[in-house]
């Protein structure tokens, strides 16, 4: 169910009511929001409320789940009238049911307060003496903020502010560019992977242009250890999703941006869906498994995708264009590096602005595909040494790519292919009985010495992991469940068959640890 | 007959090697036989197959033969972000 609902006319109140209803509240709290007839000193008799429409439903969305979250509320929703109004006429509803009383009390709040602070709507107010004016929605007291550990200061703003109207004239008055290049940005849907290093300069970047619509994809939530080139977040915000920081700030720095946050992380089940919904697609991830998920949803999509990455002071960029004929990710390196070949921030340490230049060139050639600029033919790999200030620029011959062996395509296919099997792999078993009463062969990947300490309550052959690539036609035909002690050697040993095309073989998730005591294993 | 290269190196192997370039005098003949010397010299890890090579600034085969003057840099995959 929707949280968050927009309505040109009167609603019925009964039945939003009746829908929060849940067996688990015990409280349940309404705020409803009126037209008055004065505002500032000045006698009014009716106002009219217009909304950014797309953006007001996905932040009021975004809101009453915060709200959610943040207090553990059962049911909720939030209802904001547009259009005409006249004095005493609901303006907003609000509606909470929760286990107690305070939390739908706290939740109406937070609910109301962030409503008149962030959602893109805006009241006309008609004057008794026929005056009218606009006033922006966005002054409000946030009560919450001062019983949550960040402790702002009041910020009560009493003066209206007025529409932001952005000024694009800087760029427009380049000859390349010009009002009908501004459409083009305007009109672009651009997805933006990861959040940190890279996406920072780039969100901002193409927020800043004039970009239609940003999409965000971030599963992480904000870690000091980021704020040293994450340029975005504050230290206030340690802990938060970074999707919604993001998503914030890129809305508070250009109002007529739509944001859409996308907090689940891409996979081969929702990858190629995810891609179809935008135009351009850049991939600013410090995840290799994620550069080749989107380097073959791009092939198979048609979207053009600008990969770049960074090593500790110095990066690499590439545009993947998803034209047939032209070069990707994998008429480089065919095959995802196994893990710990490529090095990442995190165990090899990088310099905070050397994301934020490769992010800056990515924000550049994003530009320069959408509006169509000038740029060289053939393609190309940039390395850049911001150690020794060179740059040098590799052109890529898509003959001696992919197109060696089959296509990109075809590259792109089986490499999704693989992901899924990859994903497939783990599998969740309480019991071994219900594994074997689902099919399973058991393979205990273990050592001796560990099988004689703790061994398992049933059926199962026994292969350690050190031997069972090369003796791995003994395996069963069918299903097969490979078992060790935290499902770390079982996984490799999955992962290693399921390469050579074996692909009935799983892992137990967890190992002999996860299993539930007393039916499978004797205490250790 | 020895051939002499400069050699530029680029992420891990600029770790490995402690330096960002250098110039050799090999024995090897092609790229394989240079990196498989390389990489007993320097330690590095990572195996040839999750390399790109480039020769004077063009991508290149590792079977290509080396020539007295060749640039040649050693390219691994990065991720960080």
């Amino acid at each position: 169910m929707t949280h968050f609902s927009l309505a040109d006319d009167a609603v019925d109140l009964v039945q939003l009511r009746a829908s929060l209803h849940h067996p688990g509240s015990g409280g349940y709290c309404a705020f409803e929001g009126w037209v008055r007839n004065s505002n500032e000193g000045r006698a009014v008799d009716g106002l009219e409320y217009e909304a950014y429409a797309e953006l007001a439903v996905a932040e009021g969305e975004r809101i009453v789940e915060e709200a959610i979250a943040r207090y553990g509320v059962n049911a909720a929703h939030c209802l904001h009238r547009t259009g005409n109004l006249a004095i005493g006429d609901l303006a907003v509803w609000i509606g909470v049911s929760c286990a107690h009383r305070d939390e739908a009390f706290r939740a109406c709040r937070y609910i109301i307060d962030e409503i008149k602070h962030r959602l893109p709507i805006w009241k006309k107010e008609h004057y008794i003496d026929g005056d009218t004016a606009w006033v922006a929605c966005t002054h409000a007291y946030r009560e919450h903020e001062h019983d949550s550990r960040h402790g702002h200061a009041h910020a009560h703003v009493h003066e209206p502010i007025a529409p932001f109207v952005p000024d694009y004239s800087r760029q427009t008055r380049l000859r390349e560019v010009g009002e009908a290049g501004q459409a083009k940005l305007a009109a672009a849907r651009v997805l933006v992977i990861g959040a940190g290093g890279l996406g920072c300069p780039v969100l901002t970047y193409l927020a800043g242009a004039g970009v239609g619509t940003l999409g965000i994809v971030d599963g992480d939530r904000l870690d000091a250890s980021n704020l040293h080139r994450q340029t975005l977040y504050d230290a206030r915000d340690i802990g938060e999703r970074k999707v919604d920081l993001a998503a914030r700030r890129i809305t508070a720095l250009n109002p007529g941006v739509i944001v859409k946050t996308h907090a689940e992380p891409l996979h081969t089940g929702n990858v190629v869906e995810v891609f179809g919904q935008y135009d351009l697609v850049v991939e600013c991830t410090d995840d290799m498994g994620s550069r080749y998920l989107s380097n073959d949803a791009a092939i198979l999509t048609g979207i053009p995708l600008i990969l770049a990455s960074v090593y500790q002071y110095e990066g690499q960029l590439q545009v993947v264009t998803a034209k047939p004929g032209d070069p990707c990710l994998r008429c480089l390196w065919p095959q995802e590096p196994a893990a710990g070949v490529a090095g990442s921030c995190v165990e090899s340490g990088v310099l905070g602005p050397v994301p934020g230049v490769l992010g800056c060139m990515q924000a550049i050639e994003s530009l320069k595909l959408l509006l169509d600029l000038p740029r060289p033919t053939d393609h190309a790999l940039l390395l850049i040494n911001l150690l020794d200030g060179t740059s040098q620029r590799l052109p890529i011959d898509a003959t001696q790519g992919c197109a060696m062996h089959d296509s990109c395509i075809e590259a792109a296919r089986r490499g999704l292919e693989q992901a899924q099997s990859a994903r497939d792999v783990e599998l969740t078993f309480v019991r071994l009985d219900d594994a074997m009463a689902a099919g399973y062969a058991l393979v205990d990947v273990r050592e001796a010495a560990e099988i004689a300490a703790q061994p398992l309550h049933a059926h199962s052959q026994w292969l350690s992991s050190a031997l069972i690539g090369e003796r791995a036609s003994e395996l069963a035909a069918g299903p097969v469940l490979l078992i060790c002690a935290s499902g770390r050697r079982s996984g490799v040993a999955a992962r290693m068959l399921r390469g050579q095309g074996m692909l009935n073989i799983h892992s137990l998730a967890g190992g002999v640890a996860a299993l539930a005591p007393q039916c499978d294993r004797v205490a250790g | 007959m020895m051939t002499t290269v400069t050699l530029q190196y680029y992420a891990q192997l600029r770790e490995q090697a402690r330096t960002g370039s250098e110039q050799v005098s090999t024995s090897a003949t092609s790229l394989h036989g240079l990196y498989e010397e390389l990489r007993s010299r320097h330690g590095f890890t990572l195996p040839p197959d999750a390399l790109k090579v480039a020769v004077n600034a063009q991508f290149s085969d590792w079977q290509q033969e080396l020539r007295d003057g060749d640039t040649v840099v050693f390219i691994p995959p990065v991720a960080g972000g």
